[in-house]
């Protein structure tokens, strides 16, 4: 069954892309069990915990190269990586907050 | 009930026996300041009751723009709507400093409203008094400037404190929280702030706003 939400929204092709976003950081990172994804209005939401700077980019790169994706909110802790707390304002048309693509 | 835990807001009404159940169904969780106690577009698996401490609720919008929805404090219930309506979570909700947190899994909420009718009232009565908060934000955002937005929202959480009045600024009230609270920028927010002090109605102090002029900020505050 199509699940709409309170907009008329198809709730279905934020789901999709929830699997898809968690199978590529699994698939890239291999360390997806200790991220957390929400997805809504084909914008990904990340949190969870990273080792490294590095990782924090590269999850954020992931995330945004899923077909369909159109911005990420990164908001993992890692050494050195900005605060998961912080007031975070997309520019969708360059589809990434940290202008990495 | 467990004897550390207490519970504010709408459920320290309820009998001991009920406030036990939902303790004993509930797991005990402790967040940092800027830790994610859950995320936008998440399934909602669980509901939240604040026990300690204090918690944003923000959003971003379909454009990318984040908005800030509630700030909470202890004895708030949250997640509730999404767990009630199976949507996932409508906006993410992040630790402002050290909190304390009852955490009930969806299938126990269920149970423990189908067991505990008080507890259904103290729910609906909950969310009754957001959806009020909700219309009256709509209302701010539509009808008034920034300047009144600031003085009506300052009057909200004054206190007196030996003979003035005065909005005490949390360690995490920086003037991009405050912006994002108020549906601006920080630039914005700044000028509008000046705008206020020149008027002769506030000051700005590191740790405190200072209302200098109760009824003539009240008075911006519906202009």
């Amino acid at each position: 069954m199509t699940a709409i939400d309170s907009k008329g929204r198809d709730q279905s092709n934020d789901d999709s892309l929830r699997v898809a976003v968690i199978q590529a950081l699994d698939l890239a990172l291999h360390t997806s069990a200790g991220l957390r994804v929400g997805v809504q209005d084909g914008i990904v939401h990340l949190a969870g915990r990273l080792q490294s700077l590095e990782l924090w980019e590269s999850a954020e790169v992931v995330a945004a190269y899923v077909p369909g994706v159109r911005g990420v909110v990164n908001r993992i802790e890692a050494p050195g990586a900005p605060g998961a707390g912080r007031t975070v304002h997309l520019d969708l048309n360059s589809e990434s907050e940290g202008g990495l693509l | 009930m467990a004897a550390d835990i207490s519970l504010a807001g709408p459920l320290a009404e309820l009998p001991e026996e009920i406030k036990a159940a939902v303790v004993k169904r509930a797991t005990r969780s402790r967040y940092s300041a800027g830790q994610v106690l859950y995320l936008q577009g998440e399934p909602p698996e669980q509901l939240f009751i604040l026990v300690s401490g204090w918690v944003k609720a923000i959003r971003i919008s379909p454009e990318g723009r984040e908005q800030a929805m509630l700030f909470l404090k202890a004895g708030e219930i949250f997640g509730d709507v999404a767990v009630f309506t199976g949507i996932p979570y409508p906006g993410t909700v992040i630790a402002l400093e050290e909190v304390q947190c009852l955490v009930i899994e969806r299938s126990a909420v269920m149970d423990l409203i189908t067991g505990h009718p008080e507890l259904a009232h103290a729910f609906i009565r909950k969310l009754s008094e957001r959806i009020i908060y909700f219309v009256e934000l709509v209302e701010d955002l539509a009808l008034r400037d920034v300047q009144a937005r600031i003085a009506l929202t300052l009057l909200k959480h004054a206190e007196r404190s030996d003979d003035r009045l005065v909005v005490p600024r949390r360690s995490w009230t920086t003037y991009d929280e405050m912006a994002t609270r108020l549906g601006t920028v920080r630039d914005v927010l700044s000028r509008a702030l000046r705008g206020l002090e020149d008027e002769g109605l506030l000051q700005v102090k590191r740790n405190e706003i200072v209302i200098l002029d109760e009824q003539g900020l009240a008075r911006r505050g519906n202009t």
